[in-house]
């Protein structure tokens, strides 16, 4: 027995024992690592969607000895270079890095004359209109333009008047002081202004520089008796927004130059606007008031069929009157300053104030969005610049834009709605997971309810009651259709099945009433024929019995089925379905969808309970059996219960594999990601939108790190239902299949 | 109809020569039985038998010779086996039990069983007990805990799990699993019982206690037991019967069987030369 032989074979056992576990054990916590690093990634590629933003600040030193006469900001795209316009007419170029004079310019005033107002024409663009007290309209531009020397970059600095118009008064002869003033240009080369006098006229001046012409109108008849405390043009031209000291708001249609349209007025407060502003995309207008109430509009269509200004939103309330709202040029972003020199930052789509930057010690004189909309300059009374970088990636998501419903403009009502990319970048973007979440949900239902059936009652079938022989034919022909690629699953489904479905489809439905006709028959007549022909099947092998009846009825649903379509639906179902029950038909829809994802689900459902099946101990079903139960008795009632776990957790995997499937439902779907249960209609489940949207998302930008959010949820509930099937499976196995 | 049938199997059985069995009134018979697993390989060879109602009798007989086959022939438990062949006839009550108008679960219902390794399902004591009632259509619960009550005593059970009936039936030891499968079979209020080797996976103190419930059954019951244990077949049975390679060799009441056998082969394997 103690031979060295057998201690040395003592230890090589115990050697590669001890190989064998570290492997194992290695091999394990590799595995859960993995899997927890794929989570961690996941979370760190999505998280920044719903992080808040943070603000840098930057002191850049003094402006101008007179801060009070500044009169407006801007800064170049790469923010290396600003300016600022003094009442005087000065304009001076800085460089931010050291605050030194870069360039100077001005434009030419009358003495006593100064500048009273002034407007940027269009977003992100510093062409702006000033206006005078002597009257006169002074349109500018200033230019920062880079240049490149070598490896160096300079802004080149320029500054020039584009036209100086003066306001006629021909009865007094004298100017008008230009208040209010409003500017912009158009893509068409369309010029407005708009301004109203001392005498609380609004005039409106519009020149088309394809014509050379100019149209003048003063409206202020249409208006009534108001004081106008604030004028808006969209930045197309086509509207004009006036708000009053009363509250009423105006909207005017200005798509017709020669002809100013009165569209609507209305009054919702008695607040005095003190604000307006269109966002980007010329929809969303922004109203600020003398309370200190922001609220956000656009226009709906209203059950008329006429569109009007509709109160979307009210934003966080300030604690004074709002003085200043501006648009970024970039997205819906905006931020208003009230007169406690407080900066909000907020988004339009997502509802919020995102960023609240204070400073309240100093009045603020200006501010204004960098290009990119990346920062904001801002002036004080004591002429301190400071510059502020924002750091705001993804403004337009937040947990509410991601997974609830949302006002989106132009829609009538909130809904959720995935359509990430649009015509331009004025496209509001709308990323709720909810219809991709409801599409894979729907996608799995559809094939869950097809091939959870199916698959059981083939697995008790090939397990309990079919003749050994052909259980040794059908499961391995099931478990070859799991090695079946999804893609020509997909592609079969796609392009081949579902035409034909859509051609045959009140065949299919034929079939769906005849087939429980036709077995109840066949089961009627087996009974008729006498018992000992009956033994004669091998026992299970009645099955064979059913298939004459089964190729008779769909002989009959095809042949038949044309006659019932004219007689019943006017020769064509799709269209009666469209027609009478208002059912919009797609070819790929969810029938389709749940029948080829079934064919993916039912080897995995099958195989698994099948096993689950088998391995409950015959003895039982013997024991049931002497117990004068029927065989379909010990089936249901020993069978099943003993293979619940097994079962249970055969469907968890199925459920697993549909919600995960990709090539299927991307090829057997439309991918509309709309939210109806019709199974006519298609759907766009989280993997298909993934696949779909992954190539034309920008890395890191906000589709990219949703799509990423989507394949986290992905994850997240392929690894909840399993653990969820794992916990089921572990305590249906305890409660009843230990033997 | 008793008499009747005596008259019946005693003509049947005179070949056989079995006389101390023509008083009792007969409950099991089978006509020139042969049984085939395998086609030309008879495990059953025209046996011939006549069982006593409500009586113990006991097949013995060495390892493979058809003990259990003849067994399962009586409540056609074979059947689930593929391709087997019966030739010849089963009569129970003087019915032939492979006639078209036997239902096969009333055959069963009829004919319990008691196999050689417990088997009790996964499920409660009560639940397990109550599952012949249920499956045959009874389904009042005031009926049905009677009949629980009622099989657990006289399986000899019911002081032991009276107050745990809803656990489940796989915390019981392996002797009291097997008395819960004795009052399984009993809760169907079978005329027969079947029992292969049912104390064969136990400890003698289990086994004296199956051993005290089938004393308890008799007179009440059929009751058929195989075993391999002559001590046994002794103690419980009052008809034996040996087998050998598929034949009935010697049928009889015990006491004559194991003191006085008539045939030569017998002798040899009670007294242990074989076996
Ligand atoms: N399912 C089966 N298929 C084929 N042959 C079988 C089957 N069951 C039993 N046999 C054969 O039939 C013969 C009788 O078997 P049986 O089980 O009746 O013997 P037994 O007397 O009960 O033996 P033991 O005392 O070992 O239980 C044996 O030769 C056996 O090999
Ligand atoms: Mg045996």
């Amino acid at each position: 027995m103690n031979s060295p032989d057998s201690s040395k074979y003592h230890k090589k056992i115990k050697r590669s024992n001890d190989i064998a576990k570290i492997i194992i054990t290695v091999g394990g916590y590799g595995v859960i690592a993995s899997i927890v690093l794929i989570l961690m990634f996941l979370l760190y590629e999505s998280l920044p969607l719903i992080i808040s933003p943070s603000v840098d600040e930057k002191d850049l030193g003094i402006a101008d000895s007179k801060a009070n006469d500044i009169i407006a900001t801007g800064l170049d795209r790469y923010t290396e270079v600003g300016y600022f316009l003094k009442a005087k007419g000065q304009i001076v170029f800085f460089y931010l890095a050291d605050n030194s004079t870069a360039y100077k310019d001005s434009i030419s005033l009358e003495e006593s004359e100064s500048i009273i107002s002034f407007e940027k024409g269009t977003l992100g663009k510093d062409i702006f209109a000033v206006g005078t007290n002597k009257g006169r309209i002074i349109t500018a531009e200033a230019k920062m333009s880079p240049e490149y020397h070598r490896n160096s970059r300079t802004i080149k600095c320029s500054f020039k008047t584009n036209e100086i118009y003066t306001v006629e008064n021909l009865e007094e002869n004298t100017g008008e002081e230009i208040s209010s003033l409003d500017f912009t240009e158009n893509e068409d080369g369309f010029n407005y202004w708009g301004w109203v006098n001392q005498k609380g006229e609004l005039k409106l001046r519009i020149y088309d520089s394809d014509e050379e012409e100019y149209y003048s109108h003063n409206i202020t008849s249409m208006l009534g008796d108001v004081n106008i405390s604030s004028i808006k043009f969209s930045s197309s031209g086509e509207l004009l927004m006036v708000g009053t000291d009363k509250g009423d708001m105006f909207w005017f249609d200005l798509s017709d130059p020669e002809d100013v349209l009165l569209k609507d007025n209305w009054r919702f407060s008695n607040s005095k606007i003190t604000k307006l502003e269109f966002l980007i995309g010329d929809n969303s207008l922004l109203i600020g008031q003398q309370d200190g109430s922001l609220t956000h509009w656009f226009p709906v269509r209203k059950k008329d069929g006429d569109f009007k200004f509709t109160r979307i939103n009210d934003f966080e309330k300030q604690n004074s009157k709002i003085t200043s709202i501006q648009a970024s040029p970039r997205n819906r972003s905006f931020f208003t300053i009230n007169e406690d020199g407080e900066i909000y930052l907020g988004y339009s789509t997502t509802k919020s104030i995102q960023l609240k930057l204070d400073h309240t010690e100093n009045k603020i004189i200006s501010a204004t969005y960098s290009p990119k909309a990346d920062g904001l300059i801002v002036i004080d009374t004591r002429s301190e610049m400071i510059y502020y970088s924002i750091d705001n990636d993804h403004p337009e998501t937040n947990l509410n834009t991601l997974f609830g419903k949302v006002w989106y403009e132009g829609y009538e009502n909130p809904a959720f709605v995935w359509q990430t990319t649009g015509g331009s970048d004025e496209f509001e973007s709308k990323f709720s997971l909810i219809p991709l979440i409801f599409g894979t949900l729907k996608g799995t239902f559809y094939a869950m309810i097809f091939s959870i059936p199916l698959a059981l009652l083939t697995a008790i079938y090939v397990s309990q009651f079919a003749p050994k022989k052909w259980a040794r034919i059908i499961k391995p022909t099931i478990e070859i259709m799991a090695a079946l690629p999804s893609v020509v699953i997909g592609f079969l489904a796609g392009l081949y099945f579902s035409p034909l479905f859509e051609k045959h489809l009140i065949t299919a439905f034929a079939l769906l009433i005849l087939i429980p006709i036709v077995f109840l028959m066949s089961i009627y007549v087996w009974k008729l024929i006498p018992e000992n022909r009956r033994l004669r099947f091998p026992q299970g092998a009645h099955l064979v019995f059913i298939i004459p009846f089964l190729a008779a009825s769909f002989i009959t649903a095809i042949s038949f089925a044309p006659y019932f379509e004219d007689l019943l639906f006017n020769g064509n179902l799709n269209q009666w379905l469209y027609n009478t029950l208002a059912i919009n038909y797609d070819q790929r829809n969810s029938f389709v969808v749940g029948f080829a994802l079934g064919f993916a689900v039912i080897p995995i459902i099958f195989t698994i309970s099948e096993d689950a099946l088998s391995n409950v101990p015959k003895s039982l079903t013997s024991a049931s059996l002497a117990l004068g139960a029927s065989q379909w008795q010990a089936v249901m009632k020993i069978v099943l219960p003993a293979a619940a776990g097994g079962i249970f957790a055969a469907i968890m995997l199925g459920l697993g594999r549909a919600i995960g499937e990709t090539m299927i439902v991307l090829m057997a779907t439309g991918n509309t990601p709309i939210m109806d249960l019709s199974p006519f209609n298609g759907f766009r489940a989280m993997s298909a939108a993934i696949a779909v949207e992954i190539p034309e998302a920008p890395v890191d930008g906000t589709l990219y790190r949703v799509l990423f959010l989507t394949a986290l949820m992905l994850f997240i509930f392929t690894f909840v239902i399993n653990s969820f099937a794992a916990w089921i499976g572990d305590k249906l196995r305890k409660k009843y299949a230990r033997f | 109809m008793s008499d009747k049938m005596v008259v019946d199997i005693g003509k049947a059985l005179t070949s056989e020569k079995i006389n101390s069995i023509n008083e009792e009134k007969i409950i099991i018979a089978t006509e020139n039985l042969n049984f085939y697993y395998v086609a030309d390989k008879p495990a059953l060879i025209d046996v011939n038998i006549a069982i006593p109602e409500k009586k113990v009798t006991a097949f013995i007989g060495p390892s493979g010779c058809g003990k259990s086959t003849l067994l399962r022939c009586f409540n056609r438990m074979n059947d689930l086996i593929p391709d087997i062949k019966v030739h010849g006839k089963i009569l129970i009550d003087g019915d032939d039990i492979h006639s078209n108008n036997i239902r096969l679960e009333d055959l069963r219902k009829k004919v319990g069983m008691v196999f050689q390794r417990s088997n009790p399902f996964p499920m409660s004591i009560y639940e397990n007990v109550a599952f012949g009632p249920k499956v045959n259509g009874e389904n009042s619960k005031s009926e049905l805990d009677a009949v629980v009550e009622s099989s657990l005593v006289q399986a000899d059970l019911w002081r032991e799990v009276k107050d745990r009936l809803n656990d489940s039936a796989l915390d019981l030891s392996g002797g009291q699993q097997q008395r819960l499968c004795i009052a399984r079979a009993l809760a169907n209020k079978p005329d027969i019982i079947l029992m292969d080797e049912p104390a064969s996976a136990l400890d003698p103190i289990s086994t004296g206690k199956i051993e005290e419930t089938i004393e308890e059954l008799r007179g009440n019951y059929t009751v058929v037991i195989v075993t391999h244990n002559m001590q046994q077949a002794a103690r419980v049975s009052d008809y034996t019967a040996f087998m050998m390679v598929g034949e009935l060799v010697e049928f009889n009441d015990t006491r004559s069987l194991f003191t006085n056998p008539n045939k030569k082969l017998t002798e040899e394997y009670i007294t242990g030369r074989f076996g």
